[in-house]
């Protein structure tokens, strides 16, 4: 009988008029990034940065602009890291290639700007030493974690995660 | 005396239905199509030239680029090419992540067709329940990489990282819902009369023509030539794994329609035997500092979603590639856009473009 189809699809969409909501208001709610997740600014902690500049070498777009002084003792300084957002792929091989795991995300989501100057930003000066503390595996709130109840995050497995 | 002339019309490249930026120009006789002829390259960014200036391994994000929709695969088929270049043995639990990896994609990627081709149809409610389903693919994504759509996680010679904890259990509880999902699909898009009016017997591609036109994937196994280079290569771990190749008969839209919906069961049914028979051990093979292949050349194949995605690579024994040409699938099938559509109504055309899947990104490159 012509017609027997489109009943049986109302019917689907009616079950789901009912059932589980998917969706999410956006600006008022947030979904709390995963553990992995890459994107958001860099962050450099300076204290363990020895300032070889793999991250940059191995940039394949070249988002990574960096200057390094070296101090009285002969070691190495972060003067600037300037991080080009507008040319970065977020592939995440600067990361890996960190030698003393000194880089990660900040996994901030929310990267639309008016100027494309703003995409471009100094990862030395953004450095705020408080959350360091407890080293590399802190628990970082991000701004977009914060607004949301507390993310199941999962425990992550890392034994492969080194290569090259 | 009366004559009639034909007409010449500019569908694209911002249309909907062309899925990105395609233009089409349309010869029209009335409301029938005479002749099909597409305009490619307004997505244009010479993937192929930048990767002769990038590293091997700087080269795998960029094959994330092109096919987007499928990045898993691209990521695949590239290292799979650098692999068989530089002889590298990948670990076992690497190769069985990267096929679970890679079938898993192939889901999302036939459901972003089954939900294009509703919408395309006007069906706008079947789109909505197909991104419903893409979207939990891309939460497990997102646990093993970290990215929703350009995911850089297959690297030449392993992956880039093992499966986070839980994560078997979530594909596990994804794997055995979709059945249930699928028969949703059946009841809200496949019983329905309007959609199968659409679709059946409209934009026959014989068998003769699709082999003519050298089209692969889908879009050929719908016309009946039982032709998966999973299955006739068998790279990978793929000869150990059970699953069927699914033909078509007529090679209309309804069965490039079908032939997509029931990949999708099979290639649920590898996910289950990889995470069955997931082996212990490294996820990386050793590579040194500075990766150099030796000098030569290869073309190596792999099944993409969308059909044969070959790369050609020359190498010069340095760390950059000399040349890469890329076989993209979805190029080559937009050869059968002609004897897709001469011969019918106007209004066919959008479903024809819509079943022939074609992915700009990937077009042009």
């Amino acid at each position: 009988m012509f017609g027997k189809g489109l009943v049986t699809g109302m019917s689907v969409t009616l079950k789901h008029f009912f059932g589980e909501k998917r969706t999410l208001c956006y600006p008022e709610e947030k979904l709390p990034m995963t553990e992995r997740f890459r994107g958001g600014h860099l962050k450099l902690n300076i204290k363990k940065c020895i300032g070889c500049q793999l991250c940059a070498m191995t940039c394949p777009n070249n988002a990574l602009i960096l200057k390094v002084t070296t101090d009285e003792n002969k070691k190495k300084h972060m003067a600037e890291y300037i991080h080009n957002l507008g040319r970065s792929m977020m592939c995440d091989l600067c990361i890996e290639r960190c030698p003393v795991k000194a880089l990660s995300w900040d996994k901030n989501y929310e990267r639309a700007y008016f100027f494309k100057d703003y995409m471009i930003y100094d990862a030395v000066e953004e450095y705020d030493p408080e959350p360091e503390e407890g080293g590399q595996k802190a628990e970082t709130i991000t701004p977009a974690a914060s607004n949301s109840p507390p993310p199941a995050a999962p425990a992550v497995n890392d034994k492969g995660g080194d290569e090259t | 005396m009366l004559k009639t002339e034909t007409y010449t019309l500019n569908m694209g490249p911002q249309h909907p239905s062309t899925h990105g930026v395609l233009r089409v120009e349309l010869e029209l006789d009335g409301e029938s199509i005479i002749k099909v002829k597409p305009i490619i390259g307004y997505l244009h960014r010479g993937i192929e030239k930048l990767l002769e200036s990038r590293t091997y391994i700087q080269c795998v994000p960029y094959t994330d680029r092109l096919d987007y929709v499928s990045s898993m695969n691209n990521n695949f088929g590239f290292c799979h090419a650098v692999e068989e270049l530089a002889k590298i043995e990948v670990p076992r639990r690497a190769e069985y992540i990267r096929v679970m990896m890679a079938e898993l994609n192939r889901i999302a990627s036939h459901l972003v067709f089954i939900g294009t081709l509703a919408i395309d149809l006007g069906a706008s409610t079947g789109h909505l329940y197909a991104f419903r389903d893409r979207e939990d693919v891309l939460d497990l994504f997102d646990l093993v990489c970290g990215a929703r759509m350009t995911f850089h996680y297959i690297r030449i010679g392993g992956v880039a990282r093992d499966l986070p904890m839980g994560f078997i259990e979530k594909a596990r509880a994804f794997i055995d819902k979709l059945p249930e999902r699928m028969a949703e699909y059946d009841d809200l898009l496949s019983g329905n009369e309007i959609f199968v009016c659409r679709l059946k017997g409209r934009s026959v591609l014989t068998k003769e023509m699709v082999l003519s036109h050298n089209m692969t994937g889908p879009n050929v196994r719908a016309s009946g030539v039982p032709f998966d280079i999973r299955r006739v290569d068998g790279y990978s771990i793929y000869p150990e794994l059970e699953f069927k190749v699914i033909t078509g008969r007529e090679g209309d839209n309804w069965d490039r329609y079908r032939v997509r919906f029931e990949e999708i069961l099979e290639s649920a049914k590898i996910v289950r035997q990889c995470i069955d028979g997931l082996p212990e051990g490294p996820v990386m093979a050793k590579l040194p500092a500075v990766f150099k292949p030796p000098k030569g050349e290869i073309y190596s194949r792999t099944e993409g979603t969308r059909g044969e995605l070959g790369f050609y690579i020359v190498s010069d024994g340095t760390p950059k590639p000399y040349r890469v040409h890329i076989r993209r699938p979805s190029f080559v099938n937009m050869q059968g856009l002609n004897d897709m559509c001469a011969g019918y109504y106007i209004g066919d055309s959008v479903a024809a473009f819509s079943t022939i899947d074609p992915l700009m990104g990937e077009v042009d490159c």
